[in-house]
Order: structure tokens, then sequence, then C-alpha cells
């Protein structure tokens, strides 16, 4: 058996952690940097790029690379036409299926996408454990956190993205939920928590009751459209008006609200201001003026901190109405929640930190790294699952009731929101004519009255009824949902004891035969992964020799280093190896690049040397012996 | 959902699937080799909770109970474990959640106690087989307030349409709610005696006057349903004149 690790998918970052020795621990890179970018960009050669290199990429490549995927898990092309037409790459689909994402000639499902991330988050915990001597590296099992509020088509797309990047998913967990596990380690006491959770792309709200060691969540309530992502299309907006010359702010309000389709620019154009605008959105955290910069279109602006709060202000009030919704749901006051914990990455934003503390009368935790406490949680979860530890139990609800379609389109719930999972319900079917022997069950999520404002979940067709009179069989159908939110279905004839079949087809997701396919193409690619992966690395090698042998040669005494030092001839040497490493970067040949890193790396060896001495004697000069 | 009577306590109806041995209804794990035992059709959520059949239950003992299941069913602690002990702890865990939301509120409590005890209250006393059910017959209790009320909303909408200050009406529609308001405390009066009344009879009772009590039980739930939506028409009448007020303001 191999490691198994808690995964944060987000929106925006992802990122892995893992327990050792009872702590949890986020696994980070060489610069300590934690956070994934959850940007997937495919490369002219067909490599494909994950991460800060994909970020990157956003503003050389846009079309060719894929950000905030996660609001299209689980969802349909029609759900998302709006927003699809503001990003930069290409989303199509059929009408009536799940989102596909076009990427030059090829076609991926949001899955899909997201496995590239979970791989690349699978890769980085096994170089860890590598690193730290560990015999047995292999990741093969996660917990994955998804927002409370997804649905069990969200929670069942984001299951299906794990499996494809090869790892089983042993639990979806709910971010807020996931987070309170992360603090609740040192504060093992009594009390009701509020989570607070504005990241990229969701808004969730937890309320919690924790005695001995339970974490019972009384009731969950959300957005899974709103976060940072939000914030930062406003901005973009604002300075797209400016460039445009319209000055007109109410204009701009106006835009956002009514969410009005950008006007078409270069998709660089968009993600250079994208960039910017983030920026600037960071600084006012700390600031209380900040500046937009859009170097390539000559474009500065400065922002206040006053003006920021009050073009994101609508969108941060759109979190107060699930909260108070959240709160009605557990039967409480907001003056009895005991401590409020402040989750995502969002929650940096000053206005957001003081409308919590006006909701709940009282300063909000953010003791713990905001993007960082999710995933620990999901450590701790993973924990708990394999080593049977009991001392601490999570109890999560289900955030949408459960029901199927009746006479007239009426939904008829059979589970309600936030029941406590896993949790199961039944309902009786017959027959409506003679010697029926199948019946069509339409399954779906939410509050509404009325089917069609409903989510589809799925469409079930019940074969195998024995003929009966109209009326007369008996068919109870079961409905369980698992500890991760998902649902699954039995049903049986009552009357013959007949178990009936089931076909079932997802509204918004994979069905399990896609899902296989995808697996053998995974495989198929594998090799090609591999080969993409040690391109990656001899460029990552190629470019921190380059950047070291530059260095040495612009340091402004370098002619007198040279004179002194060096040998006739070896400058030149070592500027045509720089230049043939270069030449090697722009094609894809990873022998080529490597072999010319290595014969670099020799040409500068004598370079290394001279420049370490003489570092040394500077270092040394004016000390004496004793203070060596 | 079972309105069988439950059978009589510690007959071995369980069979454990890891071992073979029997295992009364309400044991959860296998007394021979302590596995989770299979659910089975349990019917009975207080001997499920493992409390008395009472209707006045210490919420806070309750919970504890709930809690202490919870950490012996929850299928966290079963990942290692066979498929028929996942599936056990599974079915047993959301069982338990059953359980505790329908105990925890003390109408879906008496509810369930009328289940088990073979009073399912959808079925309306008055109303003979076939017959639709959607047709709810008025309390005999309330007649005198069900009419009084429909004649005074008539009056409200009609004054409504014709164009009477919003607040004048939303005054009229305060008054007329006071009658059911009572209603509805003297009602809760009667539940609260009512469950005492079945709690003392559960120990020292005879068969018929607990019958009685649960019978009286039955109607006053179908009264409560009958006030609550009359509440819920009144609430109506009053978000309408609130959105009236609302236009009127942009206007």
């Amino acid at each position: 058996m191999g490691k198994v690790v808690g995964i944060d998918l987000g929106t925006t970052n992802s990122l892995v952690a893992y327990v050792r020795d009872g702590v949890p621990h986020v696994i980070r890179d060489a610069s300590g940097d934690a956070l994934v970018p959850s940007v997937v960009s495919l490369g002219e050669d067909g490599t494909f790029f994950v991460g800060r290199e994909a970020q990157r990429r956003l503003l050389t490549a846009p079309s060719r690379s894929v950000y905030s995927v996660k609001r299209f898990m689980g969802r349909g092309i029609d759900d998302v036409r709006d927003e699809a037409a503001l990003l930069p790459f290409n989303v199509g689909g059929q009408p009536g299926g799940v989102v596909r994402i076009g990427l030059d000639d090829r076609e991926f499902t949001p899955p899909e996408i997201s496995a590239f991330v979970l791989r690349e988050l699978k890769q980085r915990a096994e170089d860890d454990f590598r690193e730290q001597g560990e015999f047995d590296f292999e990741v093969d099992r996660a917990v994955i956190t998804v927002p409370a509020y997804f649905n069990d088509a969200q929670r069942t797309a984001t299951r299906d993205a794990g499996r494809l990047a090869g790892l089983e998913v042993l639990r979806i967990v709910n971010e807020p939920t996931a987070a309170s596990l992360a603090y609740g380690l040192d504060q093992r006491d009594r009390g009701i928590i509020a989570v607070y959770d504005l990241g990229g792309g969701t808004f969730d709200i937890s309320i919690l009751k924790v005695e001995d060691g339970v974490f019972q969540v009384l009731a969950t309530n959300g957005d899974t459209h709103l976060g940072g992502d939000d914030i930062d299309r406003l901005l973009v907006e604002l300075v797209l008006a400016e460039i445009d010359g319209s000055k007109d702010e109410a204009a701009i309000g106006q835009s956002a609200a009514v969410g009005r389709v950008l006007p078409s620019r270069p998709a660089e154009e968009i993600q250079a201001i994208r960039k910017a605008v983030i920026e600037a959105k960071l600084d006012l955290t700390e600031a209380e003026e900040a500046e937009i910069r859009v170097e390539t279109l000559a474009y500065r602006r400065p922002i206040t901190r006053a003006e920021f709060e009050q073009l994101i202000r609508p969108l941060v009030e759109r979190t107060i109405q699930p909260v108070r919704q959240a709160l009605a749901d557990a039967g409480l006051e907001p003056s009895e929640v005991d401590e409020a914990v402040l989750v995502g990455g969002s929650t940096r934003v000053p206005l957001v930190r003081r409308l919590v503390s006006e909701l709940f009368g009282r300063t909000p935790h953010s003791e713990l790294n905001p993007d960082e406490v999710v995933a620990l949680g999901a450590a701790v979860q993973a924990d708990i699952l394999i080593s049977g530890r009991r001392e601490m139990l999570l109890l999560d609800v289900t955030p949408l009731s459960l029901g199927i379609e009746t006479m007239g389109g009426v939904v008829s719930k059979i589970i309600l929101r936030n029941s406590t999972i896993p949790a199961s319900g039944r309902e009786m079917f017959t027959t409506g004519v003679d010697n029926q022997t199948s019946v069509d069950i339409h399954v779906l999520q939410g509050e509404r009255e009325l089917a069609d404002d409903c989510r589809s979940l799925a469409r079930f067709k019940l074969r195998g009824i024995p003929p009966m009179p109209a009326g007369l069989p008996r068919i109870e159908v079961r409905f369980q949902i698992d500890a991760n939110g998902i649902l699954s279905v039995a049903a049986s004839e009552l009357r013959t004891n007949i178990a009936q079949t089931i076909e079932v087809k997802p509204s918004y997701g994979l069905t399990d035969q896609e899902v296989e396919r995808m697996l053998i193409e995974s495989f198929e690619h594998a090799q090609a992964d591999v080969d993409a992966r040690l391109l990656i690395e001899a460029r990552n090698e190629a470019e921190s020799v380059i950047h070291a042998t530059e260095k040495s040669l612009r340091r402004p005494n370098f002619a007198e280093i040279a004179a002194v030092d060096l040998q006739a001839g070896e400058q030149e040497r070592i500027e045509a190896a720089l230049d043939a490493v270069k030449q090697a970067m722009a094609g894809s040949d990873r022998d080529a690049i490597r072999e010319r890193t290595h014969a670099l790396n020799h040409a500068t060896q004598h370079l290394a040397e001279v420049m370490m001495n003489r570092g040394v004697r500077e270092a040394l000069a004016g000390k004496n012996v004793k203070d060596v | 959902m079972a309105p069988d009577p439950i059978p009589a306590r510690h007959v071995p109806t369980l069979e454990c699937r890891n071992c073979g041995a029997g295992a009364p209804v309400d044991e959860h794990f296998c007394p021979q080799c302590s596995r989770i035992l299979a659910l089975g059709r349990h019917g009975d959520y207080f001997s499920f909770l493992g409390v008395p059949r009472r209707l006045t239950i210490d919420p806070a003992q309750l919970e504890r109970r709930f809690r202490d299941l919870s950490r012996q069913f929850h299928p966290d602690y079963f990942y290692n474990a066979s498929p028929s002990e996942r599936l056990a702890s599974l079915e047993r865990s959301s069982y338990l959640n059953d359980a505790y939301r329908a105990l925890r509120n003390p109408i879906s409590r008496i509810e369930h106690l009328l289940a088990i005890e073979g009073l399912p209250p959808a079925k309306s006393e008055g109303s003979s087989a076939g017959s639709g059910q959607t047709v709810a017959k008025v309390p005999a209790g309330l007649l005198e307030e069900v009419f009084e009320l429909n004649e005074q909303l008539d009056e409200i909408r009609e004054s409504r349409e014709s164009g009477t200050d919003a607040a004048v009406l939303r005054d009229r529609l305060d008054s007329a709610r006071k009658p059911i308001d009572l209603k509805r405390e003297e009602h809760e009066r009667k539940v609260e005696l009512l469950s005492a009344q079945w709690d003392q009879q559960l120990d020292a009772g005879d068969a018929a006057a607990k019958r009685a009590t649960l019978e009286a039980l039955r109607e006053r739930l179908l009264e409560r349903n009958y006030i609550n939506n009359l509440l819920a028409t009144i609430d109506r009448e009053a978000a309408n004149l609130e959105a009236r007020a609302d236009s009127s303001v942009r206007l």
C-alpha cells in the first residue's frame, strides 16, 4: 500500500498535505511555495504544463491555457455559457451534456483538466516522500476537498478527476469542515463554530458544533459561483472601461451587476490586465493605496482601498444571505456562535474581515494560513481514515435536498438539506398502465418546488417489473447518500421481491464507461507525460545554469576577473557553450538540452571556482583569524 | 415506515454475516465475534438508540447517545473492513442519523411513536379508503376560528385591490392572526399534557388508556397541520402587502 495525502483542489490554487507523527504538514517546493496554481497549459509541441509554468503561459499562450476549471466541474454548457464567454480558452459541449474544453485540436472534460493538477500534486508529494528516504513513496490514495455547497454532480466529477489521476479517492470532504478539523487540533474544547470560506471561485458558510472531538455540521450554505475570481473580473472590467475611454463609473457598476460580456480584446491583453489587477488587489490588503500597472498597454492607474471596497461591496455582501440562512437552519442566533474562522485567500480582503466581524459580533480567527488550512484538514481526515484513530470524528451534512419528479413536474423531497450524512431515504412507486414493465424516475437536487428549477442529477429507468395490473406493483426505491455526499440508488419490487436493474444516466457527469476510456487514454499518454516531465526538468536545470552563468558574466568587475584569473579563450568558450544551450532551449530535444547544459557546466567549472575563491577572500577581508 | 409492532425484545432476529451467530434485533455488534451487524428491517428509533419509548427526552442525553453511536458506526472507522461490514456501517450510520433527527424534534418524535404503535398519522380517521386525502377536514375545535379568519382574509384582499393603505391592512391582518396564535398556544399546551400522560402510562397504564392517549395525540397532530396552514396563509397575505409597499416606494 502506498501513501495517503490530503488535497485541496482549489479554483485558483491547489495544494497537498499529509500527516507525519500526528502533525499535518503542507508539502512545499524547493522555494518554500505550497501553492500549485490550478492552471493547465498545452504546449505547441503537445507537452502539458501545470502550475507555475502554466500560469506564466496564461500571458503568452492564453488560448492554450486553462484556469478556474473548478467552476465547470459537474456542470453543463447551458449553465456556464455566459461565464465561458469571458474566458480566453475554448469552452463548448453539447446542449444538455458536460462542458468540454478545447485546447488546440484536442478536447477535454473538466475532470480531465483537474486530473492534470492532481497528478502534479501527486508527483510533488512522491518527490517529497522520496527525499525523506521513504522506501515506499508512491501516493495512491487521497482525501480531496470540495466546497460544502457542491452538488452531487460536482462531487462525482471531483472523484472522477481523482481516479483519472491514479488516485483512489478515500473521501470527498467539505472545505469548511476540513478547515475546522485543522483548527480543532489545538483547541479541542466545545462550542459553536462558524467557518466562513471565501476562496477563488466559491463561497461556503458552515455552522458546526464541536463536542468531545465530534465535529458535527449543523447547517451549511453557500454560493458555488462567488469568489476572488469575481473580484478580479470587476477590476478587469474597470480597467477595460477606462482603456476604452468610457470613464463612466456608473456604467462599470452596472455591467458588474448584469454580468455584461467583456468587449472582445486579444486574450493576451485580458490576461495582462488580469495579472495587474490581481497584484493591485493583493497590495490593497496591506496598503491604503495601490497602482494597477499594465506595462504592455502603457496603462497606469492608482486605486485607493476605499475605491476598491466600494467596487466590491455588492459582491462581498452576497455572502450575508447564505450566512443568515445557515444560522436559521441551525436554529441559532449570530450571538450564539462562539468562534468564527476565516478560510480561503479572499478572506484576506480587509472588507471581508470587517463584514465577518460585524456578522458574528466577534473578531474572526485567522491564525492558520487561510490558503493552507483546508489541505491540512484534508490530511487530518486522511489520517483518521487509514489509522482508525477515534479521537476525532467529522459528521457532515448534505447541502441540498434530494427529491424526485412527480406528477405535474413537482419535486417530492426525499432527503432534506442539512441532513447528517450518510443519509438514506425511500419512496414507493407503482405503474400507471397494465403490464407496464418499466418506470422512469428523475432525480433532482435543490430547494425549489418545481423540477425545472432544481438540478437534474440523473434519470433512472427501472426495468424488469413483473407484468401486473396498473397500480399493483410496489416498487421501493432506496436513495443512499454516502459520507462523501454522493448518491446511489437501489430498487426492488416488494410483492415479488425482485431486485430491479437500474440504468443510470447522469445528467451532467461522466458515465463509468467514459471514465474507463479516459483512464485507458491517460495510460496511453503516460509515456508522453513522463517524457514531458523529463523535458521540463531538463529545461529547468538548463535555465538555472544559464542564469548563474549570465550573472557571473554580467558582474561589473568581470573584465578584471577575466584578465587576472581566466585562461586565454576561456571566456569565449563559455559564451559559445551558453549560446549552444540557449539554442537547444528553443527546441524540445531533451537530450540536446541536457548535453549542452552539461557542456556549459563543464565550461564554467573553472570560472565557478574562481568566483567562489574571490567570494571567500572578500568575505574574509578585514576580519582576523579569531573571527573566522 | 414499518407500521408493524416491534417484536418482543431479545428475540434473536439478526444473523451475523461474519460468524453466523444470532443476535437480538437491537444489538449493533455481534455478541459472538463483535463485528458490526447488518441493519435488517429495523423500525423503532427508540430501541435503536437504546432510549425508553418516552415523549419527554433530555436533549443533551439524546445527543450524547447519538455521538456515542456515531463513534461506533461511522464509515470512517470501517475503511479497512470487509465489504459487508462497510455496508453495515453505512446502513447503521444512515439509520442512526434518521433516528436522531426524528427523535430530537418533539413533533416528529410523536409522529414516530404513532407509527410504531400502529397509528400512522397520515390516515385521517374520517376518510374512507380511496377518497383523496387532500380534502382536509376542519378539526372540530377550529371550525369557528377558521370561518372567522376566512371572512377577514377575504375582506383584506378586497380592500387591498381597492387600494386601502397597507399599514391599515397590516393592522387588520395582525388582529385576524391573534385568535389563531391563541389556538396554537393552547394546542402546544395540550400536546405537552398528552405527552406527559403517555410517559406516565408507559410504565403503569393499561392498554386501552394508552391507546386513547395515542389517538388523542394523533388528533392533535392533524389539528397542528391545520393551524400551521392557517398561519402560513396569513404570512403569505402579509408578504403580499409587503411586496405592494415595496413597489409603491419605487414609484
